[in-house]
């Protein structure tokens, strides 16, 4: 009996021990592998450093990971609804925080997302161009072969050009910024370097991938940058700074031997149809795609989405990025000469409150039609924009955005996402030839050379007169109707885009002429180009930065006597704050000083002022 | 139709009760059941006359009274005793004594892995009360313990089937604070629902709230531990039980006893909002440009006409293209043979519609539980069957609940074996999503809509405010309605095989197989709405399956060794479990054909180019060494020491294993010989734990970074196609190699007490835990890095450190009134106080999710508990436009005064706070003169500084009367959804007293209490963007005593029903009244449950009302008979 006990003792002992033991002793029990993700050792390879690249690339829009809307590639909140250009639009409590950045109380934790939103984006995008360089490092050291040279110098100029572009939107957001390159690991840095010095830094970028890069784009792949994208870029940094002389050496360069030119027609410029996209103006753009397999519409300009006409339009929603009054008053044009009212009629020009809806009475610049929708003319194909595309007239006015609309026979729209018809592969701009030929008027004209300027200006000015808006057509048998009725002259006719005097032309007159008369001075000059430069490239995301490019004196003028006037035009435009010192730049995201402390000591300083 | 429900219902009750067998006659026989070894009376033993059917069990003095034959035999069986048989032999009075069964410890109150008398127990483990826990009519067992154990708070909405927040003694991380569920043995963590459970089986709780007493669970004891185990059959004759019940439930509260009812009303706020908002307009040379009647915006004059005489308007949205032509104030003639949906619109205008109403009313429920249970000597049984269905009081909402336990053992030979098992399907539709509270809900923004708009158009499709002015909301009917098809479905196989046997005296082996398999399926539908003023153009259908299967395998040695002196039982113990996971998501849109039969993702129903399919899965593995020891000398000293070890594959190698020790001590006081034996105080017993608790409650995976992308994130059109994409890859998430278990660490000092000769007891703890309490070992959490370091999900570390201290109690007393009317009252109550200790170097604050409109009202502070408010201090209304001027920067800058942008009269006057260090001590003197976000500050806590219950009874013959009374005392509410009803944020309703309960000036229209700083809310002013900002004027008290239960019941007279033994008839209410001064719809609230990359974060948003569904008021009637 007692044997059988012990047995049994021991029997039973054995089998938990052995149990035990099986599971202890097999050590490899305790390891599980991640599931569902790459490790790093999968992106060791030219597919995975290319890839890492691409992603690279990707962030010069929105995402699914910062999704609204302070990641736009159009910068419309920081570029445009800040300036005298646009309105944030639809309704007072509809993105509080775009609200908050117009009105210049970016103080607040509303506008302070956005800012988040774009130091995040900005950044992630030096993080992807720097891990694209880590990984080029590593590929090139550990499996020589698997990379040609030539592609290895391609993707490291590529990375280097976008980690300078990424950069320079920080840069210009927030002047003095933290720079990041591939070897670093601490990502407290300091911002102890004054704008110029981080300009420097990104110059320096820029000329090591005017290096490394290619001619013309790698692969044949269009949306990559070239050593004549690095080299334009940098001459846009140098006038950024300043440095006038040096600018023109390189931009000169980039106009003589380069391949870009301007577009024939101002429609090809901002375009959905795809045989016209990447023409010879394009420099660097957000190349979106739509119906490209991705089930929501993300890589579509979903920075965007917001910026099209509300209900009643064929678009639907959001009502957001409402070109001011001020805007389109600049369009108008002095019948006698054929100049811009800024220029002929400084203290007058913008003394018009009443909506500018269809008119054949108004003579205005034919840009006005690319640039803004407005009652009763045609919407590029679309049919005419109506009263009821607007969300809240009371609020944000009467027009609508137009430049990133897709035309209709395009194609170029999303099947796919939330609101498919604002989701399109149109391009977004984010420097183009026409803006470069204007930086170099500027920067001839602080150098002195005024007839150079003169004649840019000039050049400008005569592609924007080649073609107006024109029928267009539209988008079904009720607005068609709606557009014949209102203009006969329709009738069978849906060209969008028409010589400027086309007698089909019955919404307005359009004239654009050159500057004849030669500039007397330096100020008449830069009045004249700066003039220019805002007709060209309204509602681009651009005005913002320029004015303040133009001097703290300029834009403090140029912003307060536009409030001043802006707010009998609309009462929200009461509570905004006039433009001060501190204004010159943003405050950086205080979300982000908080995050960068070391040992409660701020890395990030704060901005004047915020 | 409820109605008849009902009535038909309770016919089924009485024809069932048919069924019962008859009672046998002859001669009375009655005695008292006891221990041999310990004298301890034994409740639940059955006695039975042999080889009949009638029975009886002891009742907790160990007395049974039975009639039978006078030559009959009887026998007395329990589980864990060995049977006896017993002849009458003529004798009226049977003591017996039952010697407890070798190999199995007294069942008395499982405490893991074993059981304890509840009596030995020295940690804080609290076993609840399950009779009260029966009564209530909520799907989920936990919903039924709220309010109930000490310590223990639980939240949850009136959603049908919604999610119960359970926390023990505070919260102890920055996410997950669920507590670890064993279900008869079977670990169950991660499941804040147990809805798979039916209340109706439950046999005992207990909740292990200290580490003392939890430490034994280890690394998921962190959070605390509920063992629940279900009921058991007893061997003994058959016993069969069928309760049904079926009742009403309805909001205990409605929005529209808080929102404006009338249009016209309305039209008044939007009136005296513009003409109020004059000041600051100015013309071109700076003039101020009052608002007049005439200058009203014409949307608003399009809607309500004149607004000398504003009338309901006949139509409120018309498509251009029906409108014939308009009257001097825009309002349309309409042609409305041009409706065509959903092309041309044709909305009418409404005097008042009653949102609520249209969503929300009275909802049927029913729940059916059968259950036989009996047993030999060797075997017992208890099988069960429910079928529960909750309708939602919101509309096109439903919970449903079918399950089948069975619990078996079997002695073969020296060898026990045996299973548990519940097999268990919930499908539920509409409600609301638990994770999803706020406005894109039936009850969140989407009930804000304005009394103008309709419910339906004039084609009768859905209306909404598709008006220019009309906001951009969803008709929360529609939403309902679109989603009826919907369905989530869950299947669960949950239990255990166990087999155990003696191996020598007095040493046991036990090993137990569990299971968790988990089949999970949804299919949601996304609806056009064409009627939106933001519309959704293309339908779309996502779909998910899901699977987990989690096994555990137990194997124990319990050695026991009882003298009269001493005694003690030691554990040792091994455990290894590993948990998989996998679900696939897939959707397309545009579907071709809305019909649920077409709602397939497949290429000819949908857009193809939309269709999508992702998946995802997890795989844990869990190993552990356990081991006990519960000495005591003469039931006098007690002491108790616990060790377990384990290894977690979420750690890196040479962090994996952790080691959490526990100890208590206790003394009872009361044996002692100098304690007086005839005085007060019967049993006193002094208790002291410690111990180590761990949490590993992370996704897996987290030790390596992890590298990925996706088509819309990486993925770029790099050739410029317009229209493919190339891949890109990124890093995805950081990784932590020295990841390692987060230690917790609690001290329990504890006393039990019995009074007045056992009528009452008082059981007291108090207790101090520190979660992260070690270095290297801290709270697992994932501080947020700079966005410099990029969108990769930042590492895991162990980090954090948080404390809980408090106490509870619980007071019961029962006494009696004459003969047969017994009366009871407990009390018990429970407070913390969380504070956080550490973030993360450098850091000593972070905020929490954003879950408002207005932005994240939620900052986790050091110093501060978790969750806290943090916003400006709202401090009245600027009282004239000179106080305004001084603190408006707006139109003129303000040099020294506080200068708050936008200030103007009638808005909120915010604090400017002591912000600027001046003498460079580190800490600010003086104020900046500028209201900004530095002025932002605690504002409030979510967090109770009191939970109580209170249960009064009384039975007298064959009626009883119940009530249970729960109140939650010091705790705050963010109401956000003020942004909306007080804020009128997107054109949204407004609260009812809006007009009249408003600061105004004398000159205001309607103004009749000029300058009043006690007006509820900020002056009516369309352009107030300043006032809504998050402050001090969201936080409410969220006090609230309700009466959570009333219940009368009525033992049917067997006169009256011969053939079943017993039935019992019941009447309860549920939450008939409520006192609180929390304006909103419902203080009793439910977190949201927003998710970070670490988990569930929702302590981080408790007490925050983004539009909660209410809890219902239930009125039930119900039956309860065995036979």
């Amino acid at each position: 009996m007692k044997t059988l006990l012990r047995s049994r003792l021991v029997l039973g002992t054995a089998f938990v021990a052995l149990l035990g033991g099986i599971t202890y002793a097999c050590s490899n029990f305790l390891d599980t592998p991640a599931q569902g993700t790459l490790d790093e050792s999968a992106l060791q390879t030219k597919t995975g450093v290319e890839g890492s690249l691409i992603a690279a690339y990707r962030m010069l829009d929105c995402n699914a990971f910062v999704g609204a809307w302070g990641c736009a590639a159009s910068n419309w909140v920081f570029g445009d609804i800040t300036s005298d250009d646009s309105y944030k639009g639809s309704e007072a409590t509809d993105q509080p925080g775009a609200t908050q950045v117009e009105l210049y109380t970016w103080n607040t934790g509303q506008a302070g997302d956005y800012f988040d939103q774009k130091w995040a984006t900005s950044y992630e995008g030096v993080v992807r161009a720097n891990a694209t360089l880590r990984l080029l490092r590593g590929v090139m050291a550990s499996k020589p072969g698997e990379i040609s040279p030539v592609d290895s110098a391609g993707i490291e100029g590529e990375a280097l050009f976008l980690r300078a572009h990424y950069h320079f939107e920080a840069w210009r957001m927030w002047g003095k910024i933290p720079y990041y390159y591939e070897g670093d690991t601490d990502y407290k840095k300091e911002n102890n370097m004054s704008p110029d010095s981080v300009a420097k830094l990104i110059i320096a970028d820029l000329d090591r991938a005017i290096a490394a890069l290619p001619l013309i784009p790698r692969n044949g792949e269009v949306g990559r940058v070239t050593q004549w994208t690095a080299k334009a870029y940098k001459g846009r940094v140098l006038v950024y700074t300043g440095q006038y002389a040096a600018a023109l050496v390189v931009l000169n360069d980039v106009i003589t031997n380069g391949p870009y030119g301007l577009e024939t027609s101002f429609d090809h410029v901002w375009t959905g149809f795809q045989a016209l996209k990447n023409g010879p103006e394009t420099i660097f753009a957000y190349e979106a795609s739509a119906n490209d397999g991705e089930p929501s519409g993300w890589n579509a300009n979903w920075g965007e989405t917001l910026n099209f006409p509300h209900s009643g339009s064929p678009f639907g929603c959001c009502g957001f990025h409402q070109p001011s009054q001020n805007l389109v008053n600049a369009y108008a044009v002095d019948g006698a000469t054929g100049l811009p009212k800024v220029f002929t009629d400084p203290p007058g020009w913008n003394a018009r409150d009443s909506t500018w809806v269809a008119s054949v009475s108004d003579t205005v610049d034919p840009r006005l039609d690319w640039t803004v929708g407005r009652d009763f003319v045609p919407y590029k194909d679309w049919g005419l924009h109506q009263s009821d595309w607007i969300r809240t007239p009371a609020y944000g006015g009467r027009y609508s955005p137009k430049k990133n609309a897709q035309e209709n026979a395009s194609g170029s729209q999303s099947q796919v996402g939330w609101n498919k018809a604002q989701l399109n592969s149109v391009h977004i701009h984010l420097f183009r030839y026409a803006d470069l030929l204007l930086l170099k008027a500027e920067a001839e004209v602080e150098v002195g050379s005024i007839p150079i300027a003169q004649g840019i200006v000039n050049q400008i000015r005569a592609r924007a007169g080649v073609t107006a808006q024109g029928c267009g057509g539209a988008y079904n048998a009720t607005t068609q109707a709606a557009l014949e009725a209102a203009y006969p002259g329709c009738v069978g006719d849906a060209r969008l885009a028409v010589p400027i005097n086309d007698a089909s032309i019955q919404w307005a007159t359009y004239k654009v002429s050159a500057y004849t008369t030669a500039w007397p001075d330096q100020a008449t000059a830069r009045l004249a180009v700066r003039t220019e430069r805002r007709l060209e490239l309204g509602m681009e995301g651009q005005r913002f930065f320029d004015l303040r490019r133009w001097g703290e004196a300029y834009a403090t003028t140029d912003i307060n006597n536009y409030l001043t006037r802006e707010k009998t035009r609309r009462g929200y435009k009461v509570a905004q704050l006039p433009f001060a010192s501190k204004n010159m730049f943003y405050p950086i995201p205080p979300t982000e000083i908080d995050l960068s402390k070391v040992g409660g000591q701020d890395r990030l300083h704060q901005n004047p002022g915020w | 139709m409820q109605k008849v429900y009902r009535a038909l219902g309770i016919t089924f009750l009485f024809l069932l009760a048919v069924c019962g067998t008859a009672l046998a006659q002859g001669t009375q026989v009655s005695g008292t059941v006891s221990s041999a070894t310990t004298g301890e009376k034994l409740w639940g033993v059955t006695v039975r006359v042999k080889g009949t059917q009638t029975q009886t069990v002891t009742d907790q003095q160990g007395r049974y009274a039975l009639v039978a034959p006078a030559d009959a035999v009887l026998t007395f069986a329990q589980i864990g005793y060995r049977g006896k048989e017993q002849p009458i032999g003529g004798q009226s009075t049977i003591d017996m004594a039952l010697e407890q069964a070798p190999t199995m410890l007294q069942e008395v109150v499982v405490t893991g892995y074993t059981s304890q008398r509840r009596a030995d127990i020295t940690g804080a483990v609290t076993s609840v009360n399950l009779d009260p826990v029966e009564r209530q009519t909520s799907a989920s067992v936990l919903q039924r313990l709220d309010g109930r154990v000490p310590g223990v708070t639980v939240q949850s909405s009136g959603s049908p089937g919604s999610r119960s927040t359970v926390r023990i003694r505070g919260i102890t991380s920055f996410h997950d604070n669920d507590p670890l569920y064993i279900i008869d043995g079977t670990p169950v963590q991660g499941d804040s629902y147990l809805n798979f459970l039916n209340p109706n089986d439950i046999g005992e709780i207990q909740v292990l709230k200290d580490a003392s007493a939890a430490s034994i669970y280890g690394s998921r004891a962190g959070n605390g531990v509920i063992i629940i185990e279900t009921k058991k059959g007893r061997p003994g004759g058959r016993q069969a039980r069928l309760d049904v019940r079926t009742g009403v439930a309805s909001p205990v509260h409605g929005l529209d006893d808080i929102l404006m009812q009338s249009s016209l009303d309305y039209f008044e706020v939007i009136k005296r909002s513009y003409m109020n908002a004059n000041q600051g307009r100015v013309d071109s040379l700076g003039n101020p440009i009052p608002y007049t009647l005439d200058s009203l915006p014409p949307t608003v004059l399009r809607i309500y006409g004149d607004p000398r005489n504003p009338t309901v308007p006949a139509y409120t949205y018309v498509d251009p293209g029906a409108v014939t032509a308009r009257d001097s104030f825009g309002r349309p003639t309409v042609n409305r043979l041009a409706y065509n949906y959903p092309n041309l619109l044709i909305m009418p205008g409404s005097a008042g519609t009653n949102w609520w109403k249209a969503v929300f009313s009275p909802a049927q429920f029913s729940d059916a539980n059968l259950s036989v249970s009996g047993g030999g000597v060797d075997n017992s049984y208890n099988v069960s069957f429910s079928y529960l269905k909750q309708d939602g009081t919101g509309a096109f909402s439903q919970f449903q609940r079918g399950s089948l336990r069975i619990n078996t053992a079997f002695n073969v030979g020296r060898l026990q074996i045996g299973e548990n098992l519940t097999i268990a399907r919930q499908q539920n539709y509409g409600g609301i999503d638990d994770g999803n509270l706020g406005e894109d809900n039936i009850v969140g923004k989407n009930i804000l809509m304005q009394p103008v708009v309709p419910i339906y158009d004039i084609g009768g499709h859905f209306a909404s405010g598709k008006f220019s002015g009309g906001g951009n909301n969803t008709n929360p009917l529609k939403f309902a309605w679109a989603r009826r098809f919907d369905r989530n479905t869950w299947d669960k196989v949950l239990g255990s095989a166990f087999a155990g046997t003696e191996i020598v005296r007095n040493l046991a082996f036990k090993s137990r197989f569990s299971f968790n398999l988990d089949q999970g399926s949804f299919k949601g539908f996304t609806p056009t709405t064409w009627e939106n003023s933001e519309p959704v153009k293309v339908t779309s259908l996502n779909q998910n399956e899901q699977r987990g299967t989690e096994w555990t395998l137990a194997n124990t040695f319990n050695y026991t060794w009882v003298t009269p002196q001493h005694n003690l039982s030691v554990l040792v113990g091994h455990e290894a479990s590993q948990k998989t996971y996998r679900r696939i998501d897939g959707s397309i849109a545009a579907l071709v054909n809305e019909d649920p039969a077409s709602r397939y993702i497949d290429d000819a129903l949908g857009s193809a180019t939309t269709k999508n399919v992702t998946s995802a899965g997890a795989l844990d593995r869990l190993l552990s060494f356990f081991g006990k020891a519960d000495y005591n000398y003469q039931q006098r000293f007690y002491v108790s020491g616990t060790i377990r070890r384990d290894g977690s594959s979420k750690f890196g190698p040479g962090h994996r294993w952790g080691t959490f020790p526990g100890f208590n001590v206790g003394w009872r006081l009361s044996r002692e010989s100098f304690f007086p034996q005839d005085g007060f105080l019967s049993n006193v017993m002094l208790r002291f734990g410690w111990g180590m608790t761990g949490s590993q409650l992370i996704p897996g995976g987290r030790i390596r970074a992890k590298f990925g992308g996706g088509r819309n994130d990486t993925f770029y059109d790099i050739g410029a196609t317009g229209n493919s994409i190339q891949p890109g890859y990124r890093q995805i998430a950081l990784g932590n190699a020295s990841l390692g278990w987060e230690t917790d660490k609690s001290t329990n000092v504890g006393a039990d007490l019995e009074f007045a000769q056992g009528r009452g007891n008082l059981t007291i703890d108090v207790y101090n835990r520190i979660a992260g309490a070690t270095k290297g070992h801290g709270i697992l959490f994932d501080p947020r890095l700079p966005a410099t370091a990029g969108f990769a999900d930042p590492s895991v570390q162990n980090v954090a450190k948080m404390q809980n201290k408090g106490f509870d109690f619980a007071l019961a007393y029962s006494g009696t009134i004459g003969a047969g009317k017994v009366w009871s009252v407990s009390v018990n109550a429970g407070h913390y106080k969380n504070k956080i200790l550490e973030i993360a170097e450098n850091l000593t604050q972070f905020f929490g999710p954003t879950g408002t409109r207005i932005g994240t009202a939620v900052i986790n502070q050091i110093g501060q508990p978790i969750g806290a408010f943090y916003g400006l201090q709202a401090n009245g209304y600027f009282p004239d436009s000179a106080d305004a001027a001084s603190h408006d920067d707006a139109l003129g800058p303000c040099a020294v005064p506080p200068c708050q942008t936008n200030a103007k009269v009638g808005r909120i006057r915010f604090v400017d706070q002591i912000t600027v260090d001046t003498n460079g001590d580190g800490r600010p003197d003086i104020r900046d003169g500028l209201i900004t976000s530095a002025d932002r500050t605690i504002i409030g806590s979510p967090h109770p500084d009191l939970t109580a219950g209170l249960d009064l009874g009384f039975r007298t013959g064959s009626w009883d009367f119940s009530a249970t009374v729960f109140g939650s005392f010091g705790g705050q509410i963010f109401d956000a959804q003020k942004d909306f009803y007080v804020f009128r944020d997107f054109s949204t309703n407004v609260v009812k007293d809006r007009l009249t309960n408003s600061f105004c000036l004398p000159a205001d229209d309607g103004c009749t209490n000029p300058y009043n700083q006690n007006a509820k809310y900020p002056r009516l002013d369309q352009f107030d963007a300043s006032s809504p900002v998050i402050s001090s004027y969201y936080v409410e008290s969220g006090t609230y005593v309700r009466l959570r239960t009333v219940q009368v019941g009525w033992q049917v007279p067997a006169s009256l029903l011969r053939w079943i033994p017993s039935a019992r008839i019941y009447l309860q209410a549920e939450n008939l009244f409520t006192i609180t001064g929390y304006e909103g719809l419902d203080p009793a609230l439910a977190n949201q449950a927003p998710t970070a990359a670490s988990g569930d974060v929702r302590d981080q948003a408790m007490g925050i009302d983004v539009g909660m569904y209410p809890s219902n008021r239930t009125i039930t009637i119900g039956i309860s008979t065995t036979f």
